[in-house]
């Protein structure tokens, strides 16, 4: 979701004018905290409940270090951008509103080139993908050696189309174009593993295997 | 280490390196690219490790983890020095005994050889017939060397190239060697490299720029993953030879970011050489200053065009500028980029090395030097392959690939990617040489090289390269971007089985257009699968759309599958596998396929037993009655009377 | 400024060096159709209306005027039947997604049109993308997507500061009248870079 509160100059660039130039400083989570338990007991919400959003901030604000982190190592560059959204996204497994935001705002970048990018390339996803990835090589010797039909039993396999993420976010379904081992072929890649032509029932196996 | 600041440091290193390596010392190397890798080839170099030191041997025999070997089919693959016997398929099982009997006991191991169709055995790397043939200049380093270690590199004569053009050659003079040697691009253009040098270097401007396009987006090429996995210092050289030529310090390496081996190899094989003193200040003491910056893709088959690339290399989206300016002259920043192929530039230090007549001695008259093919497909040896330019497609597909897998018939061979096209049989005897294949009607391309037999359609071969464009485009023109997606649909409905009549027609009016408008050269190159096909293979369109018939039976909704009852012996494999248990039967009975729950996956057809090959595949025809449900199999049958 | 000699539909033509071969002939009052063109921005090169035919050292091709510089002894035709043909499928292409054109396309020869695709009307032109970027320089939209699904879309983080609402100059430059329509003048709802990803789906 879009950071409501993302300021954003004539521009179009984030920040209402001030760029960051430092990351977030070591006492600014802490603050978080205090401030949200308390909140969290004058609005009656259960320990419990509190427990679970401090848990979230505190990897959110670890989040946020990182991608800060990304930034600092390409120098804020803005020819970098793309480098610096593989980085995020391979580190987070999607491109959040939050840290597009903290990127267009440290490069000097227009939001929408952001956006163009990341939508553009396959690399990028704006929403959350599964923790397993599921490749199914669709390049032209794997083709010739039935590549199509595959696919079909992968998606009959997993329940998605390939681009999707299944609901419960454990896999995402993707096609790629020539993994380079042709003598595999057709070929799927689960995680890092390679599955050479995997009937219906291989596949099922190869999903269990998967927690 | 300390820096190499002369070319004298760097022979006595490279002598150093030498004088401790001795040559008749046995040596295990293990091909560890991407395809063995995916084969288990990791769990070999294990298994090697650890059996070794159980037999005693640690430190008398070195194991290496080395580049592409070429012959993927046959992965993992393991040569061993000195005497280069080679084996095929080494599973981590057969480790032990390859240790005791043939690096303790010099014995072969026969069942790992290779084997010629008559049986005889053939024990050195170089004998083998995908071997035999090739000519691996280029690519024949990579199974002598571990891609991480510089000092193997060297060893074996690297950077002395570079040494030799820094020191005893002007920039000038090795602009003059290569444009002589008529090197010309390997990544699909096939346009004269030093005539692009020339160009960026006469450009104005202060400030110049050298770039290796990686990126690699055809599908089925992987010679350039192999090339920079397997020996990244080669294309290194080539570069800083090349900055050296033109005049530029900065250079860049663009690699799609699906191939992650190849970027962490070339990362450490950056640093080694800057440690060396052989990239960065003050190369080698020449006083030239070189360095390379590294930018991955991001998934995008446009962003290889070179005006794309560069934008991408300026952090905006990587899509093709419309200008007619040369990015020779006005490139990355608008300044002079001089933009090369990974094996274009590998070829670079040889030419230096051993000077531009050599390489002329080898290809053809338009077309000189070698080309590195990733040969796939219905072919029996998969691989990559380098021959000289000039080549037969016939001798490449059926002396160096061994013909047809399955005893098959060859239909069609595709070169040139989604911008090429199919070459039909008749065609077998055109040399590989760029002007040959742009003729016939397709094109040399980066390298891939597909293989095609009897059961492969040529219509759904255009769909899927069209479809495949149709992915890729930026979307930018209309010409691209709407008359693509149009024959797209054209190509959808005739292999669905609706193909209308003057559909062949409307593909190739759009054709014209998508051909002769479109911005950049996805476009413009992006009707040539379909043309291919309709200028060799227009029967099957029209049986397609004539006779609603697949002729290799590949179109689902054109094919229908049913049991031969006279031929199903009731064995039940195919019953069980089907994936929607679409088929009846049971012990002695013919089984019968219902037509309205088959999904045409194919299953039935690929299980049933070769001796019984009841499973029947048609298209273009209904299909025939099935057997009254019970009726009791042929051989039942006999029993009973 | 150097001054250019050439020829455009055989009549001579001074123009001055750095300009296009379009400039130089709509100042010469020769009319050469275009679609994303606009004088205050950069030539784009999408809708390749503007395709002509260049003769230069008794070598033709087809090239884009918009983006084709003028050079001393050119000899261009912007008329040809080639050129009528590419302008007429270029034409019946777009109006698949947005027949709003048909009477523009009628005067090119599209009476019949053949295709069909999703209808956007929107023919991707770029012109309210660019002028935003480069005149109004507040980027508050974009292209998102790649291929067919191309589209361009509002930009949510710069459309809730209000900037829009004030300047709503994207509504002059489109050509089939699709931003005016689809934001009714008041609600970005539906083309924002958020809504379009998920109608996408």
């Amino acid at each position: 979701m879009p950071r409501s509160s993302a300021k954003t100059t004539a521009s179009g660039k984030p920040g209402g004018g001030r760029k960051r130039k430092t990351p977030p400083q070591a006492g600014e989570p802490q603050l978080a905290v205090e401030t949200l338990a308390r909140a969290g007991e004058r609005l009656g919400m259960s320990g419990d409940d509190i427990s679970r959003i401090l848990g979230v901030v505190d990897s959110v604000a670890e989040e946020a270090q990182a991608t800060e982190s990304v930034v600092d190592k390409y120098k804020a560059d803005e020819s970098a951008l793309i480098q610096v959204l593989l980085e995020i996204q391979r580190r987070n497994r999607w491109l959040s509103g939050a840290d597009l935001a903290t990127v267009c705002e440290r490069l000097g970048v227009p939001f929408g080139r952001a956006y163009r990018i990341a939508t553009f390339y396959k690399a990028f996803s704006l929403t959350p993908r599964g923790r397993h990835s599921v490749s199914v090589c669709m390049g032209t010797a794997c083709h010739v050696r039935g590549a199509p039909r595959l696919l079909d039993r992968v998606v009959e396999a997993i329940g998605v189309k390939p681009g999707e993420t299944t609901d419960d976010q454990k896999f995402t379904l993707e096609t790629v174009n020539c993994l380079g081992c042709c003598a595999l072929g057709p070929v799927i890649v689960v995680d890092e593993e390679y599955h050479s032509n995997p009937s219906s029932k291989e596949l099922d196996s190869i999903k269990r295997a998967c927690d | 280490m300390a820096r190499l600041k002369s070319p004298a440091d760097l022979e006595q290193f490279r002598q150093g390196l030498r004088s401790g390596r001795d040559p008749k010392k046995p040596c295990v190397t293990i091909c560890s690219g991407t395809g063995c890798h995916a084969l288990g080839s990791d769990k070999v170099s294990e298994a090697f490790v650890r059996e070794i030191s159980r037999n005693g041997l640690k430190g008398k025999v070195d194991v290496r983890r080395t580049g592409c070997h070429g012959f993927c089919e046959r992965g993992p693959l393991v040569v061993i020095f000195p005497q280069e016997t080679c084996y095929l398929g080494v599973k981590p099982s057969d480790v032990s005994e390859i240790v005791s009997e043939t690096l303790s006991a010099n014995r072969l191991v026969d069942r790992l050889l290779y084997k010629d169709g008559d049986g005889t055995k053939v024990q050195l790397e170089d004998e083998i017939p995908f071997y035999k043939h090739q000519k691996r200049i280029v690519f024949g380093n990579n199974t002598l060397i571990d891609p991480k270690s510089i000092e193997d590199y060297i060893a074996l004569g690297g950077y002395s190239a570079l040494s030799k053009a820094l020191f005893e050659m002007s920039p000038d003079q090795v602009l003059e060697t290569v444009k002589d040697a008529n090197l010309r691009g390997r990544g699909g253009g096939g346009f004269l490299a030093g005539t692009k040098w020339e160009t960026t270097r006469d450009a104005p401007g202060d400030i110049r720029y050298v770039i290796v396009n990686a990126d690699e987006g055809d599908p089925g090429a992987f010679m350039d993953r192999s090339l920079l996995e397997g020996n990244p210092h080669s294309v290194i050289e080539g570069l800083i030879i090349g900055a050296y030529a033109i005049g530029s310090h900065q250079g860049f390496v663009y690699v799609r970011q699906e191939y992650p081996l190849a970027v962490s190899n070339l990362q450490i094989a950056l640093e080694q050489a800057r440690k060396h003193g052989l990239l960065g200040k003050d190369i080698l003491g020449s006083g030239f200053d070189f360095d390379v910056v590294i930018h991955r893709g991001a998934g995008a088959f446009v962003s290889g065009e070179s005006s794309a690339l560069m934008s991408a290399i300026e952090g905006v989206v990587g899509e093709p500028r419309p200008k007619y300016i040369r990015t020779a002259v006005s490139g990355v920043w608008e300044r002079p980029s001089n933009l090369n192929n990974v094996e274009t530039w590998a070829n670079v230090p040889l030419i230096i090395d051993k000077g531009s007549d050599w390489f002329k001695n080898i290809g053809t008259e338009g077309s000189k030097g070698t080309k590195i093919f990733s040969l796939v497909g219905k072919v029996n040896n998969t691989g990559l392959v380098e021959v000289p330019m000039g080549m037969t497609l016939r001798e490449i597909i059926y002396t160096i690939g061994g013909g047809i897998r399955n005893g098959k018939k060859f239909k069609a061979v595709q070169t040139g990617g989604p911008s090429g096209g199919c070459l039909p049989e008749s065609l077998l005897d055109l040399p590989v040489d760029f002007d040959a294949l742009t003729k016939a009607g397709s094109m040399m391309g980066s390298g891939g090289m597909i293989v095609m037999d009897e059961d492969t359609c040529m219509v759904d071969v255009a769909r899927y390269f069209t479809e495949f464009l149709a992915d890729e485009s930026c979307g930018k023109c209309v010409p691209c971007r709407a008359g693509i997606e149009q024959m797209v649909k054209i190509l959808n409905r005739i292999c669905e089985g609706e193909g209308k009549t003057g559909d062949i027609e409307l593909l190739e009016e759009i054709s014209e257009v998508v051909r002769a408008a479109s911005l950049c050269a996805l476009g413009q190159t992006a009707p040539n699968p379909v043309l291919s096909t309709i200028k060799y293979f227009r029967d099957e369109y029209a049986a397609h759309i004539d006779e609603k018939r697949c002729p290799a039976g590949v179109c689902k909704a054109l094919v229908s599958y049913y049991i031969d009852a006279d031929k199903c012996t009731a064995c039940g494999i195919c019953r069980r596998e089907c994936p929607v248990e679409a088929i009846s039967g049971e012990k002695n009975v013919v089984h019968i396929i219902d037509q309205d729950k088959c999904i045409k996956c194919n299953t039935c057809y690929e299980v049933c037993p070769t001796r019984f090959s009841a499973v029947r595949k048609i298209s273009g025809e209904p299909v025939p009655a099935s057997p009254p449900p019970g009726t009791q199999v042929a051989r039942a049958k006999g029993k009973q009377e | 400024m150097k001054t250019v000699r050439l020829k455009i539909d055989g009549k001579d033509v001074e123009a001055k060096e750095g300009m296009t071969v379009l400039e130089a002939a709509r100042e010469a009052g020769i009319e050469i159709p275009t679609l994303c063109y606009h004088e205050k921005l950069a030539p784009y090169g999408a809708c390749r209306l503007c395709t002509v035919e260049i003769t230069k050292n008794n070598r033709s091709r087809l090239v884009t005027s918009c983006v084709y510089n003028v050079e001393d002894g050119l000899v261009v035709k912007t008329n040809t039947p080639e050129v009528q043909k590419i302008r007429k499928m270029l034409l019946e292409l777009m109006l698949a997604s947005a027949p709003i054109l048909s009477d523009f396309a009628k005067e090119y020869g599209v009476d019949a049109p053949r295709f069909t695709a999703d209808v956007t009307q929107c023919i991707l032109c770029g012109l309210c993308v660019r002028y935003c970027a480069e005149v109004k320089g507040a980027n508050a939209i974009t292209f998102v997507g790649r291929g067919v699904d191309r589209r361009i879309a509002f930009v949510d983080e710069v459309v809730s500061t209000g900037v829009c609402m004030d300047c709503r100059q994207c509504f002059g430059v489109c050509p089939t009248g699709k931003i005016p329509r689809e934001t009714d003048g008041a609600s970005f709802e539906g083309i924002t870079v958020r809504d379009v990803l998920a109608q996408s789906k």
